[in-house]
């Protein structure tokens, strides 16, 4: 099964070799073999053990390797028809395939992975793949930010691993290697004899994942990486890295959830709100589509971090499928809607003629009413449980009016990423001038097929299984 | 024993920051990498364990050999400048050092209670963490930063070794992995870089 899981990258990394005028659509088409494994996976009795207890298949990461799947289907449709947009060389974009397929391993590594060093070792994987990638572009600027998220990331990722030493250290004296294993430190997570040294490691491995999502104080960082490089990348951070990232926090979060509970929600519920209260401003004042989107994408993944912790699981899944899927068709947006000049908004939805034009036209309004939670997109049922499950929260604890406070402080601050969204969908159907685009097959398909996922996540069976994930 | 090599890794780590040049910059990485694999080597004899013994030689031969070794070809190759004035000037630096040794310790206090035996590693552990971010931070140029990320691993793989008696051979193996994978993009980095250019 592990080797049919690896298959799509692999052909992938192979074909990325090749020179051959169809080799593209072999590049892009090959994603498709990963639809496969995981149907039968999901077909399988969990916890499915894919190596022994290394790498295990359980209802929550089967979850997270689908959309991250699907989100790699989806964006290698749309690089079919990259070049259309961006001035990209062939051997570039072959080589961009070539470490897209790395990153697809290392993700696929650390979704799996039931054991915190080897959830380490895909992550790292998939944060060094991706400096190459953002170097594709050819420009002096995206050259200096892949130098910036080499070193940074390495920070972050470090500070991961730092983190992982210490709770190792924590619960070794009583589990030996095993004190290695997320299902062996859930297990025994209230007999570990050093809680203190545990909920350390934690804490600094919950900022090394924050800073890799872009989390306060890094939240310039990523979005600039993203600005600098390709808008693929920003889909593919967007969709499957962040998407791989916080699976990691769901893991980590769990047992911390076991050890102390308060600690646990008081970390993650001011360092969210710190890092939505920045970002809600920065939105307010961006002045281009990749790091609005950037920035919302993070606000988004604070608010999973919330719901989590909060309790409302279903609600944190449901808003991390629904983010990814709807941030990478954004994203892959926006090389048709920067068409123009990057920064223009105004009449960015105006100029589309044909069929595949009022498609465009259609799924991108779509997509932005959705990301800012407007009915009947999920996220907006996702944000009413979530807040639902907050307040449940707030209720059985010692703190009811500290957390209402809270709660009240966030909707305020979404109240003016809301606001923005809504007056910059208003700027580009209104005003500015009308100038004809171009949209071809490539992001055609990406949107359609996103857009056919959200509606599968919406439905009452879907919902069955997220319910019956946690 | 222990104490000598862990003493003689963080004062290859202090002269690292006093470095000017590039070329003994990776002299003092290679020798840190040194202290640190012979230490893996000593304690992994001493608790009769393999995978630390395995891991140290794969130190010593990946990170106190062949890593200052192909970084040296690569500047060479690249003529990337030798020269690298340090941001903070040494007066401040003599100040700062040991400003964040007395900090690590006292951060480490709490731990003392618990791990009998090794909190004063641990703590130097986290000291050369803070001491390579440093490194890092106050060049501007890329290759000590480089350096620096690679001092990263180095403090991390200490503290593993100090804090824990090794991680599992196959997490050692990985970071391994991952930092021949990094040398890698580091050398396409500076290809494209002249590419650009």
């Amino acid at each position: 099964m592990l080797y049919l899981l690896i298959l799509p990258s692999l052909l992938m990394f192979l074909v990325s070799f090749s020179h051959a005028r169809k080799s593209k659509y072999i590049l892009s088409f090959s994603t498709f073999l990963i639809l496969i494994p995981i149907v039968s996976l999901f077909l399988m009795q969990k916890p499915f053990h894919l190596l022994d207890d290394y790498l295990i298949v359980d209802k929550l990461n089967s979850y997270v390797l689908l959309l991250v799947s699907i989100v790699a289907i989806g964006v290698s449709l749309s690089l079919l028809t990259l070049y259309k947009h961006v001035k990209i060389q062939e051997r570039e974009y072959h080589r961009f395939y070539r470490f897209f397929a790395i990153f697809w391993v290392g993700l696929i590594i650390s979704i799996l992975a039931n054991h915190m060093g080897i959830f380490w070792i895909g992550l790292e994987l998939a944060t060094l793949s991706t400096v190459y990638m953002i170097k594709t572009n050819k420009s002096k600027n995206a050259s200096a930010e892949a130098w910036n998220y080499m070193l940074v990331g390495a920070i972050g990722v470090s500070l991961v691993l730092f983190g992982i030493i210490l709770m190792y250290a924590s619960a070794k004296p009583i589990l030996g290697e095993d004190a290695m294993n997320f299902s062996s430190l859930l297990l025994h997570a209230k007999e570990i004899p050093y809680p203190f040294l545990f909920e350390m490691g934690f804490a600094i491995s919950a900022v090394g994942l924050f800073v890799k999502m872009g989390f306060f104080p890094m939240n310039l960082w990523l979005t600039n990486i993203e600005r600098a490089a390709f808008y693929p990348v920003a889909a593919l951070f967007s969709g499957m890295l962040e998407t791989s990232v916080i699976l990691g926090f769901f893991r980590f979060s769990d047992i911390a959830k076991e050890v102390n509970y308060w600690h646990l929600f008081g970390f993650t519920m001011l360092y969210s709100t710190i890092t939505i209260f920045i970002v809600a401003f920065l939105i307010y004042r961006s002045k281009d589509f990749i790091r609005l989107f950037a920035l919302s994408g993070i606000e988004h993944m604070a608010l999973v971090a919330i719901f989590w912790v909060s309790g409302g699981t279903f609600a944190a899944l449901l808003h991390l499928g629904a983010h990814a899927f709807i941030k990478p068709s954004l994203f892959l947006a926006t090389g048709i809607l920067e068409s123009n000049g990057k920064y223009n908004f105004n009449g960015a939805l105006k100029g589309y003629h044909g069929v595949k034009g009022k498609i465009f036209l259609f799924l991108v309004g779509l997509f932005l009413l959705a990301i800012i939670s407007l009915p009947p997109s999920p996220m907006f049922f996702s944000e009413i449980y979530g807040f639902s499950a907050m307040i449940s929260f707030a209720k059985g604890s010692d703190y009811f009016l500290l957390i209402i406070v809270n709660i009240i402080i966030l909707l305020l601050l979404l109240s003016i990423i809301f606001y923005k969204f809504v007056n910059v969908y208003q700027m580009m159907k209104y005003e500015g001038k009308e100038r004809q685009k171009k949209v071809y097959f490539g992001e055609i398909a990406a949107l359609a097929l996103f857009a056919l996922c959200i509606v599968f996540l919406m439905l009452p069976s879907s919902l069955k299984y997220l319910r019956g994930i946690v | 024993m222990i104490d000598f090599f862990i003493g003689m890794f963080l004062a290859t780590l202090i002269s690292a920051l006093f470095t000017t040049r590039l070329y003994r910059l990776l002299f003092w990485y290679s020798m840190n990498s040194l202290a640190l694999a012979f230490l893996a080597l000593y304690i992994g004899q001493d608790i009769n364990d393999n995978p630390l013994i395995i891991s140290g030689m794969v130190t010593l031969i990946f990170k106190a050999i062949g890593i200052p070794y192909f970084l040296k070809k690569l500047s060479l190759k690249h003529q990337i400048n030798r020269s690298i004035p340090p941001n903070i000037s040494v007066h401040y630096a003599i100040i700062l050092i040991p400003g964040i040794l007395v900090f690590t310790f006292y951060l480490a206090q709490p731990l003392s209670q618990m791990m009998s035996e090794h909190a004063n590693y641990v703590a130097i552990s986290i000291s050369s963490l803070f001491l390579a971010l440093i490194l890092m931070m106050q060049h501007k140029s890329i290759a000590p930063k480089i350096i620096g990320f690679l001092t990263i691993e180095n403090s991390l793989f200490l503290l593993a070794t100090t804090a824990t008696g090794g991680m599992p051979m196959i997490v050692e193996l990985g970071i391994f992995f991952d930092l021949l994978m990094a040398i890698v993009i580091i050398n396409l980095l500076f290809l494209k870089n002249e590419e650009t250019a």
